[in-house]
């Protein structure tokens, strides 16, 4: 599919890179005209990949770990597409917000800072108390207010957390999201780890998304294709929160990966090379290329895969 | 009050004419630098794109894209069937009423339908649909003897032919001419009707900053003016006759390039079977028209051959020249100020041509009455061959 459809320039991918200071011109073909701007976005998709985030990380009175943030929602436009700019909501600036990255029966300790015009929360997949569900009701602060959010992490596994203020759509949409990533005691084997998180953006506010992306930025790594080595185990956590579509998916090329449903268990379920999830579904997936090369990973829905959701790995 | 009117016989007549607008510009310049309305709050930007024309080239689909909103606007990305496309517009961003090029590189395919989105700086999207791909036609020596070929089969033929009917005309009682005079109005009035539709038809696909009605209803009462001030320049009785046969045929000569534009472009973007049907409606249409030039000359002596070919050449030669801009050059913006053109002269005709009658009443009594709603009921029944 993807060949065909791409043509020539595409699948060279650097010819759809900018000249300096001005627009792309190729000579033509699928893909977007121009670049994003990163710098003018705060935030780099490849550095997005692997930016864990432990927090502050000290020990409380039980000598349990404690791991302590400061999250901030701030409005402001971020460029998804090039040349395209999307009012957003963010987490601390950047969609998707910070990686959290803990181990099971850490605790994680929040405080939610509302800088924005919009209440908001921090709603956590994971297992916690009634009070720290991040819901209206149970830690939403208004404009200006403050909340701390504090919880034992578990179970183990891929998660992710988002605003639950209402209207749901509107935040989650707007930006509202990120990965939590919480590790086993025992750790897992040496990696090469990344999160990924499918999302798409409805600009013009119709109901449908003109964009889709992995972590944010459209035909990011079709561009700048993300740099792997040969023979080395690659750990993707990859999280979908596609608001408006039921589902969205991820393909890997020439190649099969193990499936960790929701990353919950020490030995995989599947072993594929599509899987298909609807939103707050996620996995982690792990595999290794054998030969160098430059593999395509995208959805395999199409249509998503034409409007932004178009990957590649450069196996080195 | 007495030393009023002398402080303002004092200022010369054009500083009194013009202080006015000065006034207004002043007032202008305060209205937008102190700029109240910004300080309400910040406005989204209203964004607007008209897509003027069309073309398709082999691999490749070029718009003309106009700003028609009230705010300048940035083409940033171009989503051809719901995928991304790499596009070439040179500087992405329109001002106001700004017109630019924007060509697509896109491998379309012939007969299918093609959709492109244009998305905006801030998001917003522009859908152009085009219900069916077909290559534009580029006006080479080829394509122009094609398209003169269809004004001749549709226009100046037809309106030849009927132009023939002079010689019946010539032969038949003045009751009876009454009659065929009656039967113009009413074809007129019919062309008047389906010309106003149409334009204002016209007028809505324009852009709006252009204002599509305004357009017409100019070219209408320009045309109308105009078309008086030629008639009462040339005002003796005994040519009445000649001159409301040319009027006539200038009335008719733009609405048919009206009908060369329908059909131009509608064979441009490849609508063909609606091409072909509009030019066999459009002929027996027009050789109605021929008998509703030579009906005011029953009442003159034989005119000479050379006006009989000049009311032709004025009757049906632009649909010719309508062909080829419907095809090549199409703009909605001036094929709806030629449609006004075209209503008003029509209107301006229908009036002269009663007014060859003995008397205006004539039109709804009797023999007069039926000849009217025969006209207008004739130009419905050939109109039913044209969708």
């Amino acid at each position: 599919m993807g060949g065909a459809l791409l043509g020539r320039d595409a699948l060279r991918g650097a010819a759809a890179r900018p000249s300096a200071g001005g627009h792309v011109h190729t000579a033509g073909g699928f893909g977007p005209v121009g670049t994003v701007d990163h710098a003018r976005n705060g935030f780099h998709p490849l550095d997005l990949l692997t930016d864990f985030d432990a927090g502050e990380v000290s020990k409380d009175a039980s000598g349990r770990t404690v791991h302590s943030y400061t999250f901030t929602t701030v409005d402001r436009e971020i460029e998804v597409a090039p040349g395209v700019f999307f009012p957003a909501w963010t987490y601390n600036r950047r969609v998707p917000g910070p990686t959290i990255r803990v181990t099971e029966g850490d605790r994680v300790r929040i405080d939610l800072v509302n800088a924005s015009s919009h209440p908001h929360t921090l709603h956590f997949h994971g297992i916690h108390s009634a009070a720290m569900d991040g819901v209206p009701g149970a830690g939403e602060v208004g404009p200006g207010e403050t909340f701390t959010y504090d919880f034992i992490a578990e179970p183990f596994g891929t998660h992710l957390y988002h605003c639950h203020s209402a209207p749901l759509v509107q935040h989650i949409h707007r930006g509202l999201y990120g990965a939590f990533i919480v590790d086993p005691p025992g750790g897992r084997p040496e990696a090469n780890e990344m999160v990924m998180v499918l999302n798409g953006f409805d600009t013009n506010f119709d109901g449908e998304n003109e964009v889709y992306a992995v972590n944010t930025v459209a035909f990011a790594y079709m561009n700048e294709p993300v740099v792997i080595e040969a023979g080395a185990l690659q750990r993707v956590h990859v999280i979908n929160v596609t608001e408006f579509d039921p589902v969205n998916s991820i393909h890997l090329h020439a190649n099969f990966f193990d499936l960790y449903r929701t990353g919950t268990s020490l030995t995989p379920h599947e072993l594929t090379d599509t899987v298909t999830m609807g939103q707050a579904e996620r996995h982690m997936l792990e595999f290794t290329y054998r030969e160098r090369g430059r593999f395509m990973f995208h959805a395999h829905q199409t249509e998503f895969v034409d409007l932004g959701w178009m990957s590649f790995f450069e196996v080195v | 009050m007495s030393a009023r009117v002398r402080t303002d016989a004092r200022l010369p007549l054009w500083l009194a004419g013009i202080s006015p607008l000065v006034a207004v510009a002043a007032l202008l310049v305060v209205f937008f630098t102190l700029d109240p309305i910004a300080s309400l709050r910040e406005v989204p930007p209203t964004e607007a794109i008209a897509v003027e024309r069309t073309k398709f080239r082999p691999g490749e689909i070029e718009l003309r894209l106009r700003n028609d909103g009230p705010d300048r606007v940035t083409v940033a990305q171009v989503l051809v069937n719901d995928a991304y496309w790499q596009s070439e517009m040179g500087d992405r961003t329109l001002d106001r009423l700004e017109a630019r090029t924007l060509t697509v590189t896109y491998p379309w395919q012939e007969g299918l339908p093609v959709e492109v989105v244009l998305l905006t700086a801030t998001g917003t999207t522009i859908v152009h649909e085009v219900e069916v791909a077909t290559l534009t036609p580029e006006p080479d020596r080829r394509t122009v003897v094609v398209y003169a070929l269809l004004g001749l089969y549709m226009g100046v033929a037809p309106v030849a032919i009927g132009l023939l009917w002079f010689g019946t005309i010539r032969r038949v009682s003045a009751r009876s001419l009454g009659f065929f005079l009656a039967f113009t109005v009413g074809l007129l009035t019919f062309l008047l009707v389906d010309t106003v539709e149409e334009g204002v038809e016209l007028a809505g696909r324009t852009a709006v900053s252009f204002d599509g009605l305004a357009l017409f209803a100019i070219g209408a009462l320009g045309a109308a003016i105009a078309l008086s001030a030629i008639e009462s320049s040339s005002g003796q009785t005994r040519s009445h006759g000649l001159v409301a046969a040319y009027l006539v045929a200038i009335g008719v000569g733009l609405h048919n390039l009206g009908e060369g534009l329908a059909v131009g472009s509608a064979i441009a973007v490849g609508e063909l079977a609606l091409g072909r049907t509009l030019v066999v409606g459009f002929a027996l249409h027009n050789t109605t028209e021929g008998l509703a030039i030579v009906s005011p000359l029953g009442t003159i002596g034989l005119p000479r051959l050379w006006h009989l070919a000049a009311l032709g050449a004025i009757a049906g030669a632009p649909t010719i020249v309508g062909a080829w801009v419907g095809g090549f050059v199409f703009h909605a913006a001036w094929a709806t100020l030629a449609f006004g053109v075209a209503a008003g002269a029509i209107a301006q005709v229908i009036w002269t041509v009663a007014g060859t009658l003995p008397d205006r009443r004539a039109l709804i009594r009797g023999l007069g009455g039926v000849g009217f709603m025969l006209g207008l009921g004739f130009m419905y029944a050939t109109g039913l061959l044209t969708p």
